[in-house]
Order: structure tokens, then sequence, then C-alpha cells
């Protein structure tokens, strides 16, 4: 199912689906130079956040798919995060039925029934703490499982050591932490979420949340809720490899990804160690801050410089 | 973590009550004299309530202060498992409290039994909690899951004297409400007239200081943009 | 208004003992409680049931044809289930009537050793849709599902009809903005997780500080809120906290409010409602005694064919503001 993807002996690197509101043409101009020139196995495409913005992109999801593939790039449709209306329900059993040879990522249970029995990947967005979960899932065919954002590594090894599925980490950009009902996008603008002029297009990058005080803290993408701080998990890149853990997920952010993705390409590949590679992501994004306390089993928003102890 | 300010820099305000008026009169009398009283309560709470210190085990090295405003004095809780300790002391100064909860007497008492919702009082600002927030909220559970009652436990305590005792405090209680409400219409009537022009005061402050974090707001994004 | 053809059970929180007896005494017709440690969602200092707890409470409970359910409704730690494990053991032992749960994994030990054990889907699972919902049915025999606090009345009239288990509601209470059992915002602020440690925005990591005649409010490093003199405060629940976005400082999440939904009760059980659930496990006894009581006597006034009661519950609320969430459109 892989494409002929240099260096996979050294970690494979996703791109997770882009999760926020971005304009049709910036949408697929961003996938295409992905296909030319990402150094990445794996691209994910679909809507995750709302359902609403799907009709937006949905015009250039054929072209997009076929010229990732031609590039050699196993593309992964990523299912909506939250289902409720029958609409949504109804968009989910065609996604499972129309993907054909395709793996379909389950970002809800509600998607799960469909994929039962055939080979899938189980998004983040679906709990998947510890081993007993882990193998069911398995069991049913999910075949990779991209971990939520807050699990220990102490976790990490655990899940990976059960060799059940490949396993996935978070490694850039904000962290997906909470998706509602209620858009806040909307709602910051004194707008309803169903008239909500589409109001979450106009931060690429999500809308900045501050504390009272003036300090940055959380970022609004619509009904989500993210970080603020990137997670940069490359100084940690070594330590979760020697856990097993052989894939890391990218997520797009409103900057140079493919500059990203070969920053990450490189540290796996020893051509860049981790801090010089850091420090080169910082210069691609003055002024961005950056956290991995989760992985360190911290607050999410900490940035631990050590590195993994591996005990 | 920090220790909490211990000082009373702004105590909740003490409602003009009869315990307000008790206190006053208590003022000079040491703390020492006190202490028997609370260390018979303490007794009485570990052979009647002995789930109140099980509930707090993971707390040993708490120290909570009880500050009933209404009283010129304040205690100190020491929930240690083998020797809990409650102490009465003139105020907190240079205690080592980790924890500090502070409102009238007469509310204290209807916490401890369950008849007031602790949630309730304190987002109605009634009751003031510093310091270690999780120790506060293990007390307030412990001894709301303690089901509490004064009256059961005053009889239990003082054994066949309960009975007499008991009425002589429910007329003393009855006595006790008329008293408080009478003396909460005096107040109103002396101070309320002050209330509403410190109030409006206080309002236009409050409208003063937002001003002034729009202005600070609006320069730093003028900076920003430079 | 018509008289109802089947009652409706109202399911009420006990966080202690004495809390359990204040709530079968006010009239709960079941009592959801959880053990003293992070198997549950209500995992607070002081909180909880310990196993002798337990039996004396389900004693008392059972005595008075009360119903207990169990909720052990966080995810186990990878590498240490056997808490959980054990958890599930010991309420099957001592024969309570349910438990509720979240984990595909833990309702996958629970079907396949405890087949007996009735089983309750956690509003932590956030299963949102009849898919999900029929997904944990067809998996592990759940019996009832809780259903998440994302749901408009029609979206639930509409699952009902599509689900083959009983539907619970969150009716009262702390109201989550977010998807529940799904949201890292606690952790990303303090290190720990409710669906992990079992505690959203911690008591061990929340400190007020008086400054002047305001109350700061903060959740380890941030600063949730502000209340000026007199101004109601706030738990620094981070989603219901105070914070700048688009030029503007506002509630963005959700006002500090509760849930009450005493007015929409009766659409409630049109829409195929059978359990009616009031939060507050963490709340006192005073709390228990209070809702309880309201909400039995409203539900049996609509099972009298009655209008429910307009109850004054505003002393116990946080913020003593009110609202019906996510069950109305306007909500969104």
């Amino acid at each position: 199912m892989n494409g002929s993807i240099p260096s996979p002996r050294n970690g494979k690197l996703t791109i997770g689906p882009v999760l926020f509101n971005w304009k049709p043409e910036v949408w697929r101009d961003f996938y295409f130079r992905l296909a030319d020139e990402a150094p990445v196995e794996t691209v994910h495409l679909g809507e995750v956040v709302c359902s609403k913005r799907r009709p937006f992109f949905a015009p250039h999801l054929a072209e997009v798919t076929e010229r990732l593939s031609a590039a050699g790039k196993e593309v992964v449709l990523s299912s909506l995060a939250l289902v409720m209306s029958e609409r949504e329900r109804d968009a989910m059993r065609a996604l499972a039925a129309d993907a054909g040879d395709r793996l379909v990522e389950a970002n809800d249970l509600a998607i799960a029934a469909d994929l039962a029995g055939r080979p899938h990947v189980i998004g983040p967005f679906v709990n998947v703490y510890n081993e007993g979960t882990l193998a069911y899932l398995a069991g049913r065919g999910a075949w990779r499982i991209c971990l939520p954002a807050e699990l220990p590594a102490t976790t990490l090894a655990v899940l990976a050591a059960q060799a059940l599925a490949e396993i996935e980490v978070q490694a850039f950009g904000r962290l997906p932490l909470a998706l509602s009902a209620r858009c806040y996008h909307a709602r910051s603008h004194n707008l309803h979420k169903d008239g909500c002029q589409y109001v979450c297009g106009r931060d690429p990058d999500g809308m900045p949340v501050d504390t009272m005080d003036g300090k940055p803290f959380l970022t609004v993408n619509g009904t989500q809720t993210m970080s603020c701080r990137y997670v940069n998990l490359l100084g940690e890149l070594a330590g979760l490899r020697g856990m097993g853990i052989d894939r890391f997920r990218l997520w797009p952010q409103d900057c140079d990804m493919v500059a990203v993705a070969r920053l990450f390409r490189d540290t796996l590949d020893g051509r860049l160690d981790a801090p010089e590679a850091s420090a080169r992501l910082a210069d691609l994004m003055p002024g961005t801050e950056f956290a991995n306390g989760y992985v360190h089993g911290r607050e999410g928003h900490a940035f631990v410089a050590e590195g993994l102890g591996l005990s | 973590m920090s220790n909490p300010r211990t000082e009373r820099s702004r105590p909740v305000d003490p409602p003009f009550s009869p315990i307000l008026l008790a206190g006053m009169a208590l003022g000079p009398v040491p703390p020492r004299f006190l202490q028997p009283l609370f260390d018979a309560i303490l007794a009485v709470v570990r052979r009647r309530h002995p789930d109140i210190l099980d509930r707090l085990t993971a707390y040993p090295d708490a120290v909570i202060g009880i500050d009933p405003v209404d009283l010129p004095f304040v205690l100190l809780l020491e929930p240690k498992p083998d020797r809990p300790r409650l102490t009465v002391y003139r105020d907190f100064a240079d205690l080592p409290v980790t924890a500090v909860i502070r409102g009238p007497l007469a509310m204290l008492i209807a916490l401890g039994e369950g008849r007031l919702d602790g949630d309730a009082v304190f987002f109605s600002r009634q009751l003031v909690i510093e310091g270690d927030t999780e120790v506060i909220v293990a007390l307030r559970n412990a001894v709301d899951g303690a089901g509490i009652d004064m009256e059961a436990d005053f009889a239990a305590t003082v054994g066949p004297l309960a009975r007499p005792l008991l009425q002589a405090a429910r007329v003393g209680g009855w006595l006790f409400r008329r008293l408080a409400d009478d003396m909460a219409l005096v107040r109103q009537a002396l101070v309320g007239p002050a209330l509403k022009s410190a109030d409006a005061q206080a309002a236009r402050l409050n409208e003063l200081e937002g001003e002034i974090v729009t202005l600070r707001r609006s320069l730093r994004q003028r900076e920003q943009r430079t | 208004m018509t008289g109802l053809s089947r009652p409706v059970e109202l399911v009420c929180p006990a966080g202690t003992p004495a809390a359990l007896r204040a709530a079968v005494d006010a009239g709960a017709d079941s009592v959801y409680l959880g053990f003293r440690d992070e198997t549950n969602a209500r995992n607070f200092p002081g909180l909880n049931f310990s196993r002798d707890e337990l039996a004396t409470g389900l004693a008392y409970a059972h005595e008075r044809g009360t119903k207990v359910f169990v909720a052990i409704n966080t995810f186990p730690r990878a590498g240490a289930p056997e808490l959980w494990h054990k958890a599930v053991d010991d309420a099957a032992r001592l024969k309570v009537d349910a438990v509720i749960m979240a984990d595909l994994g833990l309702c996958d030990y629970t079907a396949r050793h405890h087949p007996e054990l009735r089983l309750h889907l956690s509003v932590q699972a956030s299963a949102s849709s009849a898919e999900a919902i029929r997904f944990y049915h067809e998996a592990f025999g759940i019996r009832r599902a809780i259903l998440p606090r994302v749901l408009m009345v029609p979206e639930i009239a509409d699952l009902s009809a599509r689900v083959p288990v009983e539907m619970e509601v969150f009716i009262f209470g702390g109201l989550c903005v977010m998807a529940e059992g799904r949201c890292s915002l606690s952790s990303y602020a303090t290190g720990k997780s409710p669906n992990m440690n079992g505690a959203c925005s911690p008591a061990s990591h929340v400190r007020y500080t008086e400054k002047g005649d305001k109350v700061v409010s903060q959740l380890g490093e941030f600063t949730i809120n502000t209340f000026g003199a007199g101004e109601p405060a706030g738990y620094p629940t981070l989603c219901k906290g105070r914070f700048e976005a688009n030029g503007r400082l506002s509630y963005l999440f959700e006002e500090p409010t509760s849930l009450n939904t005493l007015s929409i009760l009766p659409q409630l059980i049109a829409a195929g409602v059978t359990s009616f659930k009031i939060e507050g496990r963490q709340r006192g006894r005073a709390y228990v005694t209070n809702v309880v009581k309201a909400f039995r006597l409203a539900v049996d006034a609509i099972s009298r064919g009655e209008t429910p009661p307009d109850i004054d519950l505003d002393g116990i609320t946080e913020g003593g503001r009110q609202t019906s969430g996510a069950y109305e459109r306007s909500w969104q």
C-alpha cells in the first residue's frame, strides 16, 4: 500500500489533513506543492472540523488526489471528528463506501462500523489510551493509529510495544485540543453558527486567544480549539524511534510546510542534528512559540529542552 | 507552591450580627482560654466522624486556616492522621498555613452541617478561599460527606443532660435568629445610604479602570503596527 | 399534555455516602457514584466511595428501591489497566445495577468477563450519532447511552428512532461546552487530563488571589477570570473563563453558567429520552437535596400530565446563571 519512498527505514512522515478553512485555490496549491516537493510518505485529505467547509475544496479533491498519487504519496481520506447531523452521517457513510482501495481515517466512531474488517486508520480524535483499546481496534482492521496529543512517552512506549498496528505521533503544528457543537469563530464575531459567514476563513492559522493579562494561550478554528504553541518533537524523534514509533504527523500550518517536512526528514535521516533543526524551524516562523510538554508527561504548553530520557 | 497571603488584606466584611457582638465581648479573652473548647470539638469529630480525617489522609502536612470573620480569633486545622490538631490563635501572623477559608461563623457552621452548598456560597462571594485550593476542596468534601448534625453530636457528647440542654438550645436558637434579623434591619437602616454612595463610586472606578485597559490595549496594537 | 405511559428515571449524583442518602431520601430513582481513585471522571480530593462505603450505600439504596450505578469512565492507563479492571470486578461482585464507562478496551473487558453486568455508555464516550451508539451496542451490548451535551432536541428525537438502547441526557448542572471525553484543554494548561486523571481544571492547579477588591482566578500559569467586588465568582473551569479574541474580552467559550432544562423537560421526553441525569457528584449534600427534590416534583408533575412547576434554582447555580445549552439551536 506504500509508494516507493526513500528512507522509510528511518521513520515515515505524514502530513495531516488541513484543519483550517483555507481558500480553495490555496488549499489546492498547497497539496500540489506537497506532491512535487515534500519528502513525506503520506498525505491526508478531507474536512475534519466543520462539515460546512467541505463544498469549497471538494471540486479540487480529484485533481489533488491524482497529483499526490502520481508523485508516489499514499493518500488517506480523513473523516469528520464530530458527527452529529443526518447530513454528516450520510457524508461519512458515503466516504467509507466511495473510498475504494484508499485508506480512510476514522476520527469518530460513527464511521467505524462502516470500516470494520478492512484496513483503515484511526485518527487522533478517537480515544486510544491503552493496550485494551488498541487491541480491540486492531482486531477490527485498524492498521495504523495516530494517537491523541496528550499521551506521555510512557504510554506511547507501551502502545508501540504491542506491535498490533502502526503507531503515529503528532510531531509538528498546533495541537487539536477540543471540539464543540458551538462555533467560537462565529461567536467572537457575534454571529450564530448557522449564519457564520465563514469568518473562520479570515484566519488561515486560526484565531489567537489570549488570557485577560495578555498572555497567548489558545487558538480557535471554528468549532475546534487548538494550542497557541506549535508542538515540535524534533528533539524527541530519536527517543520515539527507539521505542519503535516509526511515523510522525505534521499538521499543516500557514507556513512553508515543505521546508518543515525537510527539517523532519533530514533529522530522521541523520543529516541534521535536532538542536540545529529546531533552530532552523524557529527561523522559518519568527515569533512562534513551541511546546513538547505532553510527551514528557507535563503540561501540553510546556517546553522541555532535554529530549526524551530513555529509561 | 507559595504560601497564601495570610494578613487580613481584604477579609469578608463581618455581618452585623449577634455573633459579631459576642465576638467583641470575647475580644479581651486570650485565645488559650478558648483552647479546651476546640480540643473537645476535635475529640467529638474524631470519635463520631472518623471518616472526615480518613478523607484527608492525602494531606498529612496541610495546615488549614479557618477564619470566622466575625470572631476575634482564628483556627488552625492540622489533619495529621495520627495526631490531628485544632488550635486557636489571635490571627495567622507568622503561621505556616497552606490554605485559608474565611467567612461568617454562622455560614461556616451551616457548611459543616451540609445545610449550605459550598460552591454556591463561594460563587456568591460570601466565602473566600486562599492558598492551596485542593486542600480546601478536600476538607469541604470530607466534612460534607460526614453528615454532621451538631445537635446529635452535642447530645451524644453530653449524655443524660442532652434533652433539657437541647431544648434550651432550641429556644436560644430561636432568640438568636430573631436577634439576627432585627440587627440586619438596624444595619440596613444605619449603613444603607452610605453603602449606596460607595457602590456608585465603585462603579465609576470600575468604569475608569476599564477605559484604561482599553487605552493600553490600543496603544499596544498601535506600537505593534509601527 | 397527556400523562406518560412509561416513567422517566431520575438519575442523581452522589460524591459521598451522605450525598447518596440525601439523593435517595429526596426521591432519586437511581444514584450514580465513583470509587475514590482515578477510575472515574470526578476524581476530586476528599470525594467518592471506598468499597465498604459502596456496599453500605448499595444496601441503603436497594432497601428503598433506588438503583446504584458506578461510573468507571476514565480511560485506563497504558501498562496499568488493573486498577480499572478491579473496579469493574468489584462493582460486579457487589452487585451494582450498572456500570458507566467510555473506554473501548474497558467495555470489551467488561463484556467478556461480566456479561451479566449492565453497561451504560458514559457521556465521556461522546457518542453523538446513531452509528456510534449502535457500534457500542453491537460490540459490547450497552443498554443505555448517556448522550453528549452537543445534541439539539430534534437530533435527540431522530436518534431515538435509530438506536436500540435507552437514552439518558443531562438535565441540570455543570455544562461541558466541548465534546466530552475529547477535550485536552485542562491537560494543556495543567498537565492533568480529565480522561486519564479524572478531573477537569483540578483544584491542585487552581489559585484564587485577592487583588484589591477583585479576585483573580488562575489555572496553572493562566489567568482564567477576574471578578469585581460583588460580582458572582466562578470556579476557573477553563472553558468558562474570560479571554481576549478578535480584539474583544469575553466569555469566548461559555459564560459561567449551569445547565437547566426545567422548561424543556416535556420536549426531551417527547424526543424519546427515558432517563434524566443531574450533574454534580462534586457538589455537597445541600445541592443534591435541593436539585433532586426540585426535579422529582417536576418529573412527577409531568407524569401526571401537568405542566412542571417553575422552581427557582438560581441560588445553587454557578454565576447565578442558567442555560438550556446545546439542546436549543440558539446556543450553537
